[in-house]
């Protein structure tokens, strides 16, 4: 069925590459028949946006890893646009993205209540900030992972002239952050499982995907409304495989030694990162830390973790294996790999097959009122009306970047 | 029925306590230990309260002391001056109260207190943007009666990503990039490496890396006083070291730099020959945190960001790629897969050896395979007047230590001064498990033995 759906998304997927060397297109209106079949296809894929949530539940490792061509999601639309969706509220804003709580347009009823995140891109900004190579690894990762318990689901990427959409599920609890900044830090019983789900997601980004995730922190970690974690913001994800990369990137506090030095590096930095977060979790704040960004880096290559008295010696132990200089040494890149942090003392409470079936309950349930309740997000400022277009020059130079997305 | 671990984690606390302070008048001490523990969870909880906001209160309400996932475990229950009992706790004797009010008022800050001076690539440690905000002010000011204060100052709002341009080794390859070269005196060159020899980014280098480092960085004359060479507030791709004549450092409270006679903000330093700044450019472009203006005419020699990195980069990738195309070589590890090649590559270690030095001597232990990177050495045997074998680069000796604990079969000696890439056995292990059983991947009745001497000259 999903490759019927497939198709019937994607009629016209062979004339797109034509349109764009007429870019005047835009503009004038195309045939008439062309459109009839591009409505019905919206209005196809619409229905099965809404009806989406009921037929989610956790996919295997293994399913999750399969060809994202033959899920339910993590397509690129060529049907979809803006005006099907009403947004409603911003939910978080980056240096070149925002993310909106959106409601189907026109929807029916029932589908009232149908909510999504969307994050928006202005390609003129992803271009200005250098991140073209950065947006597309994003959706790529994004539509490879569609499907995992503890990772946000894009449900369907699509563009227009001017900018970049991914559509993802809305997860109502907020971020870890606020939780966590609310609470100044988390008792261990709440760290453990919260870690726990954490090691679950790069297990299967490293050992199933290739991929490093390169952006680990409570900012990017959601809760969902049952208590489970997304993780969300793949922005600096890249697959690398058995190939180091060299592009820094990161939150200064969670950046590894190896990237700071330039020498190359793979997943082994969300093993330190993951580190970073678990002290966070437990102290309230990173263990790296100084007003002088450049202050913070030279601690990191010294790597000298300090320890508040009252902390455990499994929850040292983890974390001095995982904040480890030395890569050959690191918990979690030595042999065994994520296999070895899951056996660790720390976590000799989980049980790892009943966390990823859910089965576990998590330890803040967020109240809410309904599925789209924001009550949990910040409030943002609203968006900048001075824009700067996306020109035709721009739009021939850079367009071929954006034609996958 | 096992013990609850809060109460595990309680015990195990005062237990370190005990042994650290060996106090006399034992349960005075526990019972001094567990009124302090106490006391910190409720300053805290108290603290919670107010912190939290109208839609937060669900949770902080019902955090204290009762059984809510936040804030009541031992692990979690350091008073609001948690971050200056993690100092304390290796720097420091005595037991401080946990409690923000009886800190000592120097227990943080003392690595800190370091002026501004030049010379020093601290110089912008303060430019936080705000004067206030300063962690190096003295702690006394911080105060501890405004409960609002999180301890350390630490910045408590979401914090943004970072990212540098992408850099891509790949494509250098193609096009041939070298780094910028510009001459310079032994003078300079020795003032500049001086200069930077106290900064983190550059005392990893080796001696190719830094060599390459200080021949790209260019002179820029500044030819008179009052050029602000950077602006509070811009974006930064070049790091600066000055060669001669003098910089005034001002830092605006808003952030960046402001039109008017008072746009400058305050003057927090001055830097002269010696010195340098604008190193986070270096690492990723970020809005500069302070302007810098001259004072008189002067001489700058600048590295921009990409050139900089882009030579740290190609210097790894080229070793890492030379690595593994050694390791490929050797048949004992013929049975690795890339990635497991990879992860050996960026394990191994270099070493430097005068020429004439034993870098393994027969009959010894072995615990360590080289591969020779450059440079000759020879190999000699017990009995034998002469070297029955030389090695140039590329070569490898000492392999079957991974393997087994067999006295190594013959002594290497340098013959030049050598670079060699090295990884222990328990290194090796650590990565890939024995090696045993990654030869016995391709061919089950392959042992070390059958293919031992071609495999190593200096097995027996």
């Amino acid at each position: 069925m999903a490759a019927a759906v497939h198709k019937l998304l994607h009629p016209h997927s062979h004339g797109r590459n034509s349109s764009k060397s007429e870019p005047e297109q835009h503009s004038s209106s195309p045939h008439e028949r062309q459109d009839s079949a591009m409505d019905r296809a919206r209005e196809d894929e619409k229905r099965s946006l809404a009806q989406w949530e009921e037929h989610k539940r956790p996919l295997s490792p293994d399913k999750v890893a399969s060809d994202p061509e033959r899920k339910m999601v993590g397509h690129s639309s060529r049907v979809l646009r803006q005006d099907d969706f009403e947004l409603v509220k911003t939910l978080g804003t980056g240096t070149f993205a925002r993310v909106w709580l959106v409601r189907l347009s026109d929807a029916r009823e029932a589908d009232q209540d149908k909510v999504f995140a969307l994050k928006i891109l202005r390609k003129v900004d992803v271009i200005r900030l250098k991140q073209v190579e950065h947006v597309r690894n994003e959706r790529n990762v994004l539509a490879a992972v569609a499907g995992h318990p503890f990772i946000t689901t894009m449900v369907a990427s699509f563009q227009n002239h001017d900018s970049l959409y991914m559509l993802l599920d809305y997860c109502p609890g907020g971020e870890v952050f606020s939780y966590l900044r609310r609470a100044r830090r988390f008792n261990e019983p709440t760290s453990q499982f919260y870690a726990a789900e954490i090691v679950l997601i790069l297990e299967f980004l490293h050992e199933k995907e290739g991929v490093a995730y390169r952006d680990l922190k409570p900012e990017n970690i959601l809760i969902d409304a049952e208590g489970h974690l997304k993780l969300v913001d793949f922005g600096f994800a890249k697959k690398v495989e058995n190939r180091e990369t060299y592009t820094l990137c990161g939150t200064p506090e969670y950046l590894a030694p190896e990237v700071i030095r330039n020498t190359g590096h793979g997943t082994a930095v969300d093993w330190w990162a993951f580190g970073i977060l678990v002290y966070e979790f437990l102290v309230g704040q990173p263990p790296f830390w100084d007003q002088n960004p450049m202050k913070i880096y030279e601690q990191i290559v010294e790597g000298r973790v300090r320890f508040p008295t009252a902390m455990s010696a499994d929850a040292r132990d983890l974390i001095s294996g995982l904040c480890t200089v030395d890569t050959s040494k690191r918990l979690g890149n030595i042999q065994g790999g994520a296999g070895t942090v899951k056996s660790h003392a720390w976590f000799k409470d989980i049980d790892w097959d009943a966390l990823y079936n859910r089965r576990v309950n998590g330890p803040i349930v967020p109240h809410l009122r309904g599925p789209a309740d924001t009550r949990n997000f910040d409030e943002y400022e609203p968006e900048s009306d001075s824009r700067e277009p996306y020109s035709k020059d721009m739009a021939e130079k850079w367009d071929e970047y954006f034609k996958d997305f | 029925m096992s013990l609850p671990p809060d109460y595990s984690n309680e015990i195990s606390a005062l237990n370190r306590e005990i042994l650290k302070q060996q106090p006399a008048d034992t349960l005075q001490f526990c019972a001094n230990f567990f009124l302090r523990r106490l006391e910190s969870q409720r300053a805290e909880f108290l603290l919670s309260q107010q912190h939290s906001s109208p839609k937060g209160r669900g949770i902080a309400e019902s955090s204290f002391p009762g059984s809510n996932p936040f804030g009541t475990s031992p692990s979690g229950g350091f008073a609001s001056s948690q971050m200056h009992r993690l100092e304390e706790e290796e720097e420091n004797d005595t037991i401080a109260s946990p409690t923000a009010s009886s800190f000592p008022p120097n227990a943080m800050d003392s690595s800190h207190n370091s002026p501004a001076s030049q010379g020093t690539f601290g110089n912008f440690a303060g430019f936080g943007g705000s004067s206030k905000g300063n962690r190096s002010q003295p702690p006394s000011a911080l105060g501890n009666l405004e409960p609002q204060s999180f301890p350390n100052n630490y910045n408590m709002n979401r914090r943004t990503s970072v990212s540098a341009e992408s850099l891509n080794p790949a494509s250098s390859a193609n096009d041939n990039w070298t780094p910028p070269y510009h001459q310079k005196s032994d003078d300079q060159q020795s003032r500049l490496k001086a200069a930077v020899s106290g900064n983190f980014l550059f005392s990893h280098l080796d001696d190719d890396q830094s060599a390459q480092v200080l021949g790209a960085l260019q002179e820029k004359p500044i030819p008179t006083k009052g050029i602000k060479v950077i602006q509070q507030g811009d974006v930064g791709d070049y790091f600066y070291v000055v060669e001669n004549g003098s910089f005034d450092i001002y830092v605006n409270s808003s952030g960046k730099l402001e039109a008017g006679p008072d746009g400058l903000g305050n003057k927090v330093g001055t830097v002269g020959p010696g010195g340098s700044f604008g190193e986070l450019a270096l690492m990723y472009n970020a809005p500069r945190a302070a302007t810098v203006v001259s004072t008189e005419q002067s001489t700058l020699w600048a590295l921009d960001r990409v050139t900089f990195r882009r030579i740290l980069m190609d210097s790894a990738f080229q070793r890492r790629r030379m690595y593994e195309g050694f390791l490929e070589e050797v048949p004992l590890l013929s049975s690795l897969t890339p990635y497991e090649r990879s992860k050996i590559a960026d394990a191994l270690e270099t070493k430097k050896f005068p020429s004439g030095t034993t870098i393994i001597r027969e009959g010894d232990v072995g615990e360590s395979f080289y591969i020779l990177e450059s440079g000759e050495a020879e190999v000699y045997k017990r009995g034998v007047d002469k070297a029955v074998k030389s090695y140039q680069k590329g070569d490898y000796f000492g392999e079957l230590a991974l393997l087994n604990d067999a006295p190594r079969a013959a002594s290497i000696i340098s013959t030049t001064e050598v670079k060699v890439a090295t990884l222990g056995k328990n290194g090796f292990q650590r990565l890939l498990g024995p090696v045993e059983g990654i030869m016995r991947r391709n061919d089950p009745s392959k042992s070390a033995h059958s293919d031992g001497d071609n495999v190593d000259p200096l097995a027996k």
